[in-house]
């Protein structure tokens, strides 16, 4: 029963908000939130997503204690978790097709940190990509893939760790979405049931640079090369830290705090000194579209806005990067400046393959430099890595797999014929127990 | 000396609007709409209505103080005529007809970089609003649509049916000279080096990483599903109708191998390697 006093409060409620019982004020209460936070506000976000898995209305993906996490800080000082093993690798499309070097680099460091991982073939692209650049989709489907490639790490238990930049920027916007948006759930659920799945929402959403600054130092004792003369430009992904800003690591001991940790921190515990340039926050060029359809404006973007002023005002003899885009752009804007006298050739890594071979990998092998444009085997010899040797010991490689003479090597264990059809429940018992 | 005429001056906000032909108070519901030719007025109104009632339109769009930090960062303003405090100031206004024509061309320049929404002292989304203005011209099979995504068709195609964005082999040496020599080897002994990834899953041309039958049948499932093929449709009828193609003919080798596996009938040596080559 309500008390006398409690009616009198209801009474001046109706009389000071005459409109009170036709509000929804949950709805107001978010665009509250929206309005006066940070566009995505993060805290929020993950305070609606534990309400909605109290609720039932989806699955959140923990972080466990076997995946053995630590906690980093944000840029609003707001702590975020970083699973360190038993890892689910969510692939890049742009990686493996052009620039095969930086996946097998980073499977390459965990099995040299003996992380344990999954890898395998029953994830899709993001189609972030293809969002970016043609717009041919919708909020539906693209939490449709958020949820399909989640809900396959969320069975076997392995937590998802993303390669791409654009992947783990565009899947922080969209998890915001799903979380906020109660249409986009109920239009999602239908098609999920469909395909036996429900939706599933990591409780973090964590880019594999994040896990490669975290585990650097562990990294740097097994560096196998001196990096102390190296003068090192990092151009940091834009979708990593421009989308949903407030969802990405910052370190003290990069740039006090005031610029993201990874890479930059990666380069600097593996012993490399930074270089500073003007044009350190701006894009590569790389556009979506803009690479594959209208490369005049990346060529011209990506040497004129970041390569000249790195070498120029930074003196550099690298360019380490995060992202599938900016290692593309950057790497093959390079080579048609030619034409108008600008030879640049500053050589382009990924943070992983920078790390892989300063412990030692393969440069064609592991590094697979050979699918890069610009000068890496030059600044390899800089640092003292024998690139002459492991090139023709590589070279004999590819002429005995194209003679017959050799079998291909692998990182990890080749899966099944079966699993390149369909995705069946054995399949990582059958991956790691070796039946 | 005669003394100089001045126009009188209104307290319309949109006088001396240089972004506008007409000059001075103007109605509205006419807006300048009568520069658009008589055809397009009605797209172009149920355009810029349909991208209103989207909910992430008020979400993203929150004020501006036309400062212009935006455009001051933006990539694609150093290299096109785009902008998009422009952009920023039509929604703003409500000018339909202003919209129409910013996203018939000018909204395809912006390289999605999200500086702008960064920099934005009211938190604009701007790179945001840029997408959905291209989601709806895309559904609705603006002109500006088919053409900018007319070369663009192929990967499209390789998207939506095989579960991955990029093919390896789609780098040829007649399509991308500008890589340098390097790319021009690599196409030309592609198969050769793609045996040379350490990864299983990477030692295809064509395809970025080898998804599985099941996966890409899931995908092109949640395409559908969800309205991305019909909003293809509307600006590739072709690609739409092959895309639906191999939807069936996939999904039903999904189905019969999966029912064989089930049943314990499948002979899994009379599978080719990859589904690919089914």
């Amino acid at each position: 029963m309500m008390s006398q006093e409690e009616k009198k409060i209801e009474e001046q409620i109706k009389d000071s908000l005459p409109y009170a019982d036709q509000v929804d004020w949950e709805e107001v209460y978010q665009r509250v939130i929206y309005r006066y936070s940070t566009p995505h506000g993060v805290q929020h976000i993950k305070e609606e997503l534990e309400r909605l898995e109290d609720r039932g209305e989806l699955i959140v993906h923990h972080i466990k204690p076997h995946n053995q996490p630590v906690e980093y800080q944000t840029i609003n000082g707001q702590p975020k978790k970083i699973p360190t093993t038993r890892l689910w690798h969510h692939k890049s499309c742009g990686q493996c097709g052009h620039i095969p070097g930086y996946p097998t680099s980073v499977f390459w460091i965990m099995n040299k940190l003996e992380t344990d991982y999954v890898d395998e073939p029953h994830q899709t692209s993001c189609t972030g990509w293809n969002y970016h650049a043609s717009g041919a989709s919708n909020p539906v489907a693209l939490a449709g893939v958020f949820a399909r490639n989640f809900w396959r790490s969320y069975e076997i238990d392995y937590y998802p760790l993303i390669h791409c930049g654009t992947s783990f920027g565009h899947y922080k916007e969209i998890r915001n979405m799903l979380v906020l948006h109660k249409e986009i759930r109920e239009k999602l659920r239908p098609i999920m049931r469909k395909l036996d799945m429900d939706i599933v929402v990591p409780e973090e959403i964590v880019h594999y640079s994040e896990w490669m600054f975290v585990k650097s130092k562990e990294a740097a004792r097994e560096r196998k090369y001196d990096l102390s003369s190296v003068k090192a430009a990092v151009h940091t992904p834009c979708h990593v830290y421009k989308l949903v800003p407030d969802d990405t690591i910052y370190d003290p001991s990069v740039f006090q705090g005031r610029r993201p940790a990874a890479p930059t921190g990666t380069v600097i515990n593996m012993g490399a000194k930074i270089v500073d340039y003007s044009t350190w926050w701006d894009c590569c060029g790389f556009g979506f579209r803009h690479i594959l359809t209208e490369r005049e404006f990346t060529r011209s973007f990506a040497l004129f806005k970041k390569v000249i002023p790195a070498v120029e005002e930074g003196h550099a003899d690298v360019f380490v990067t995060s992202d599938t885009g900016c290692v593309t752009t950057l790497d093959k804007s390079q080579w048609a400046g030619k034409a108008h006298g600008l030879n640049y050739n500053l050589p382009v890594l990924s943070d992983a393959q920078f790390v892989a071979m300063a412990m030692g990998a393969d440069p064609y092998m592991i590094g697979q430099i050979h699918w890069h444009a610009t000068n890496v085997e030059g600044f390899l010899r800089g640092i003292g890595v024998p690139v002459n040797e492991y090139k023709e010991k590589f070279n004999q490689y590819l002429q005995d797999l194209k003679e017959g003479k050799a079998e291909s090597k692998y990182l990890y264990k080749p899966h099944r014929k079966i699993d390149y059809y369909l995705t069946l429940p054995d399949r990582v018992q059958w991956l790691k127990g070796g039946k | 000396m005669s003394q100089l005429k001045l126009p009188p001056i209104t307290d319309d906000p949109r006088f001396l609007d240089m972004s506008y032909e007409e000059q001075g108070a103007v109605e509205e519901e006419r807006r300048n709409l009568d520069s658009l030719p008589v055809e397009e007025r009605k797209i172009a109104i149920d355009y810029w209505n349909e991208v209103k009632s989207d909910f992430r339109f008020n979400e993203y769009l929150r004020g501006c103080l036309n400062c212009g930090v935006c455009t001051s960062a933006c990539p694609a303003a150093k290299f096109y005529d785009f902008g998009p405090r422009e952009m920023i100031q039509y929604m703003m206004r409500d000018e339909a007809d202003k919209i129409y024509e910013f996203v018939n061309k000018k909204v395809w320049a912006c390289v999605q970089c999200y500086t702008c929404s960064m920099r934005c002292p009211f938190n604009n989304e701007i790179a945001g609003l840029i997408m959905v203005l291209r989601e709806y011209a895309v559904k609705m099979g603006l002109k500006s649509a088919k053409e900018i995504l007319a070369p663009y068709r192929r990967i499209l195609y390789v998207v939506m049916t095989t579960g991955n964005q990029v093919t390896p082999n789609m780098i040829q040496p007649e399509t991308f000279p500008d890589w340098g020599p390097q790319a021009v080897e690599e196409a030309t002994n592609m198969d050769l080096y793609r045996k040379a990834v350490p990864v299983d899953l990477l030692q295809r041309s064509d395809i970025g990483w080898h998804a599985s039958l099941q996966t890409a049948v899931e995908l092109m499932t949640i395409m559908i599903e969800s309205g991305v093929l019909d909003s293809i449709k509307n600006v590739d009828q072709d690609l739409y109708d092959m895309i639906m193609d191999i939807y069936d003919e996939r999904s039903q080798q999904l189905r019969e191998i999966k029912e064989k596996y089930e049943k314990g009938e499948l002979n899994e040596d009379e599978l080719p390697d990859s589904w690919l080559d089914l």
